[in-house]
């Protein structure tokens, strides 16, 4: 880990006003779980949809998406990659410390609302267990992600089609596809340790942290490999 | 003393002629815009990884249609008309327009190049409504496509003749007008969000987060409310909201809105309104 490079990253991804992008969504989760609260109904009717659906399987991703291919992509598009790279640095230590940063932020930016809507819906084991299950799960996404954006030139678009295509419309038809889904794997290791019936979890936690671990392995593998003879393409398509 | 020297360079008629063609106005402009937009959102004269993507979704859902015109053929209730389509495939759609409505104005933005296209005839609202209707063509293509396999296939199975062609081909009209507004409604909600930024991936992430968002949100509102306001959920997020126009004009859709079809009607009319005018607007803003 280079404290310098971390460093630069997050003022990249922070500095601006595009950080506000990332305000809107935590909004809508804490305002839904108010309205699940203040409508009386029982948790286990809307807590699925609301932790679930749509804090682990919609903001987490969406937040790693976007923070998880800008942490490289950015100096990508920007040409600034090649400063980065004629420093004596490991390659290995470029990724890891941009995969920190973005796994730090989605984890911040994720956690803390899923943590104030556990705890207004429910308890303080839901809070805690939807916080570690962010932290997995963006650890998971963020590498994934940060992965594609070495290896295409669209990596939103790949993202995007995992995400919308594999995770929330295959995962709903064919069941053995759980096991290769981020999703799932967080909302398990959130269920896990939370024990609520506001979350549905579908695998074991052994299966889920071991596939979730070879997610990891694999995004920075191959995000290290490629950053080895990675060549800088004028082409902006 | 020397004589000063006499200037001795010439100027030589090497041939420069005015250009006395016709002189291509800003419509022709504009539809240029047009279709290259439409080309662009395909992929057409990119490389092939840009293709990949809209031609890959266009190619996956003109399958699924064919394996509906099986299904069709072969049980005995019809499973999806062309109506359904349009609300089944509204999903794929999302995605189309999140990845495509960057790729058509986003690198124009980052590399300042409206300064080019307002060099020629082109006014600021020309470019923008052409980005526009360039998005939005380009997704009806891609909810037509599945449309006209599925009426292939019923076409040519069908038991009445001519008759049941002519059946066929009136559904097929309902159901290409269903994906027109589909079109339109999606094209204007996500271009106005991608011509805020230059960067692809912060404006995919604001198009397909309005999407994403607001679904649960009125799932929610949805599986809680009661009597109207369940019925009027579906305006919260886009997809239902075009699910319900589709219920009200086409009578294809899944969900109940009971009386207030006209309301999902006109919201989906200001959604096109306010999307179009917010484009312009935001345009008219644009350094050049």
């Amino acid at each position: 880990m280079n404290t310098t490079v971390m460093s630069l990253t997050a003022r990249a991804l922070l500095g601006r006003r595009r950080v506000l992008m990332l305000i809107p969504m935590p909004l809508v989760l804490i305002g839904l779980t108010l309205i699940g609260i203040m409508t009386g109904e029982e948790p286990a009717h809307w807590g699925p949809v609301v932790f679930g659906n749509l804090g682990l399987g919609v903001i987490l991703p969406l937040t790693a998406l976007i923070v998880g291919s800008s942490v490289l992509g950015l100096e990508i598009d920007d040409g600034t990659i090649t400063h980065l790279l004629t420093k004596p640095l490991p390659r290995s230590e470029i990724v890891l410390s941009k995969l920190c940063v973005a796994w730090l932020v989605t984890t911040v930016a994720t956690g803390v609302p899923l943590a104030v809507a556990g705890l207004i819906a429910g308890s303080a084991a839901l809070a805690g267990g939807l916080v570690c299950g962010a932290l997995l799960g963006s650890l998971a996404y963020c590498s994934l992600f940060l992965a594609l954006s070495l290896l295409t030139k669209r990596p939103v678009a790949v993202g995007l089609v995992y995400i919308m295509l594999w995770e929330n419309l295959l995962v709903n038809f064919v069941d053995g596809v759980r096991v290769f889904s981020v999703k799932q794997h967080a909302t398990t290791f959130a269920n896990a340790i939370a024990q609520s019936d506001m979350l549905d979890d579908t695998l074991s936690v052994t299966t889920a942290m071991i596939v979730a671990a070879i997610f990891v392995a694999v995004g920075i593998y191959g995000a290290t490999t490629k950053l080895r003879s990675f060549a800088l393409t004028g082409e902006a398509n | 003393m020397s004589t000063p020297e006499r200037p001795t360079g010439v100027i030589h008629d090497i041939g420069y002629q005015r250009y006395e063609g016709p002189r291509l106005g800003r419509g022709y402009a504009a539809r240029s815009l047009f279709v290259h937009g439409v080309r662009s959102a395909y992929g057409l004269g990119r490389s092939p990884w840009a293709k990949v993507l809209p031609i890959g979704l266009l190619g996956a859902t003109s399958i699924a249609a064919l394996i509906l015109v099986v299904l069709n053929t072969q049980l005995p209730v019809e499973v999806i008309d062309y109506v359904g389509i349009a609300t089944t495939f509204t999903y794929a759609a999302t995605v189309f327009v999140a990845v495509v409505a960057p790729e058509l104005v986003s690198v124009d933005l980052r590399s300042n190049l409206l300064a080019l296209y307002l060099a020629r005839p082109l006014r600021r609202a020309d470019y923008a409504l052409a980005k526009l209707a360039a998005l939005a063509s380009a997704t009806f293509v891609l909810l037509g496509g599945p449309m006209l396999v599925l009426f292939l296939g019923m076409a040519f199975s069908t038991d009445n003749g001519v008759a049941g062609v002519f059946s066929e081909l009136g559904g097929l009209l309902q159901g290409l007008a269903a994906a027109a507004i589909h079109a339109a409604v999606l094209a204007a909600i996500a271009l106005p969000f991608a011509s805020l930024t230059g960067r692809r991936v912060f404006a995919t992430g604001m198009i397909i987060g309005v999407t994403l968002l607001t679904a649960p949100v009125s799932g929610v509102v949805q599986a809680l409310g009661d009597g109207a306001s369940q019925q009027l959920a579906g305006l919260l997020d886009p997809v239902s909201l075009l699910g319900g126009v589709d219920r009200w004009l086409f009578d294809g859709g899944l969900f109940d809105i009971g009386p207030y079809g006209p309301v999902y009607g006109l919201a989906a009319l200001l959604i096109v309104a306010a999307g179009t005018a917010c484009t312009v607007w935001r345009y008219r803003k644009v350094n050049s």
